[in-house]
């Protein structure tokens, strides 16, 4: 099966880099969460911010962790190593490629999130976290390590993945529900915003966090990108001309 | 068999190959020559399905050669003239990756590897990351995956290329090896001799069109056997004679610093790329 394969490679990089790939993921959402959580001591919704901010940014770690992942993989693997191309000329089908680069990457977001759920573990804040919040950090990772790969798909050089990161990424960590709510958004904004993935994903992991029911609708939205973005990647690797 | 029919690719207004024409039979030592931009490496990429061609197709044992083609890209491995390898794993897991890709057995990815390893003198280097290989060594790996899935043809893109003359040779003596056991093989390489000494055919490619295919004797043959040089000022010049009599009579018109020898396909090579040696 090469999804086995692929994900045994993701393996190999994960335990090679472990210590690194661990203190990367934890060093962001500490900074936040000391800064933002405890540092700025005020309330959100009548609750402490940090309640807030914590299903928040688990969201935006998954999202980070899973795309980050993916995009520099791809892109270093296509652009600079091309090995890539052993890929390509394998009998292992391209779909099973793809589809082992999305579980990695959103298995690499799981590790990202439940490395926050760690470091607030100390800190009694009454959140529920259970199966549907783990659900909806992969379904998330998912969405993003597929976006990963339709943007290393379109990456020209290697220097692209930082500029993705910042023209992408780091807006949508700031504006998608993740440190304040987007009902404080003027109306058109909001909407925009709101069906954005990383908005539906804060808003899902805060919904069950606080031990209420996750909306089908947020897992709708995700499928629906998760969706179109993996045709799109199906397109890229199995009709571009020049890959 | 590898068929290949009008085999076109563009990239924007240039042409790198040009409705390339070719067939090769199974167990062939065939070699693609060409100067460089001749368009050997756009056909070998398009031959392991990393680019697709503008248009025409290329066939294995008479089936479609695509993306999809699982069956068929299973029969291909591929050195290719970069280091095309992950360049953060061991050798021991770029081999195990190649192995998982081409769904070997656990038992057979392990015997496969400790044979390869061994013949090509890496088995000591085996847990050394490849950023940390020679240009030698990475390319031997490059064989040794290659050959790892037994594949059915090989195509070698300058698989030669940074070895120094000992280790070129042996790896002759290897892909003579491989020969012996039928296995077709689609060289690109820049060294002449190399293709001379191994290739049963040999096809010489300019500006992305086919020049001409044929045997190095015959090719060598139609250009003459014998040759002369003469040196002129700077620039170093051959004239080819059909027989030594004829060739040792033009000799002896020459100034003394003429020389006769065989005629080799480099000639042929430079004879029809229209090039002058030019010493300097």
């Amino acid at each position: 099966m090469g999804i086995l394969a692929v994900l045994w490679e993701k393996w190999v990089e994960f335990r090679r880099d472990f210590y690194k790939i661990t203190v990367s993921n934890m060093m962001t959402p500490l900074m936040y969460l000391v800064i933002f959580g405890m540092g700025i001591q005020t309330t959100s919704h009548g609750e402490p911010y940090l309640n807030f901010l914590i299903p928040g940014v688990i969201a935006m770690v998954t999202m980070t962790g899973s795309f980050s992942a993916v995009t520099q993989n791809m892109s270093v693997q296509r652009l600079y190593e091309k090995a890539l191309d052993q890929v390509m000329i394998s009998p292992t089908p391209l779909w099973q490629f793809l589809t082992g680069q999305i579980i990695g990457g959103s298995l690499r977001g799981l590790y990202a999130g439940c490395i926050v759920l760690l470091l607030t573990l100390p800190i009694h804040t009454g959140l529920i976290f259970n199966g549907w919040s783990f659900l909806v950090m992969l379904l998330n990772g998912a969405v993003f390590s597929t976006l990963g790969l339709v943007l290393s798909f379109t990456a020209k050089s290697y220097s692209d993945a930082p500029r993705y990161n910042a023209f992408i990424i780091m807006p949508m960590s700031f504006l998608c529900n993740t440190f304040f709510s987007t009902d404080t958004m003027p109306g058109g904004i909001r909407q925009v915003v709101m069906v954005l993935p990383l908005s539906q994903a804060s808003a899902m992991m805060r919904t069950i966090a606080a031990g209420q029911p996750a909306g089908f609708a947020g897992f709708g939205i995700l499928l629906t990108y998760l969706a179109i973005l993996g045709f799109i990647s199906f397109v890229y690797i199995y009709k571009k001309k020049n890959l | 068999m590898i068929e290949i029919k009008d085999l076109t690719k563009k990239f924007g207004d240039f042409t790198a190959v040009d409705r390339l024409n070719l067939t090769i039979e199974t167990g062939e030592f065939f070699g693609l020559l060409g100067p460089n931009g001749a368009g050997k490496t756009t056909t070998i990429s398009m031959l392991s399905t990393v680019l697709l061609p503008t248009s025409g197709e290329i066939r294995i044992d008479g089936k479609v050669l695509d993306r999809r083609a699982s069956s068929e890209k299973k029969k291909i491995s591929v050195v290719t003239q970069e280091y095309s390898m992950r360049q953060d794993m061991t050798i021991n897991e770029v081999m195990e990756y190649q192995g998982r890709l081409y769904y070997l057995p656990k038992d057979v990815r392990k015997k496969k590897a400790d044979e390869l390893l061994e013949f090509a003198g890496l088995t000591e280097y085996r847990r050394r990351v490849v950023r940390h290989l020679s240009g030698g060594m990475k390319r031997k790996l490059m064989i040794c995956r290659a050959l790892m899935t037994e594949p059915e043809i090989l195509l070698l893109d300058e698989p030669t290329a940074g070895m120094d003359a000992l280790a070129r040779r042996q790896m002759w003596n290897l892909l003579r090896q491989l020969q012996s056991r039928n296995l077709t093989i689609l060289l690109t390489t820049h060294f002449i001799d190399e293709a001379q000494t191994l290739c049963n055919r040999v096809a010489l490619m300019n500006k992305g069109k086919m020049d001409v295919i044929d045997t190095p004797d015959s090719l060598i043959k139609q250009l003459g056997p014998y040759a002369v040089d003469e040196t002129a000022k700077d620039t170093l010049s051959s004239r080819y004679f059909a027989d030594r009599n004829s060739a040792v009579e033009y000799l002896s018109t020459c100034n003394e610093s003429a020389a006769l020898r065989n005629t080799t396909l480099e000639d042929v090579f430079l004879s029809r790329m229209g090039r002058n040696i030019t010493s300097r």
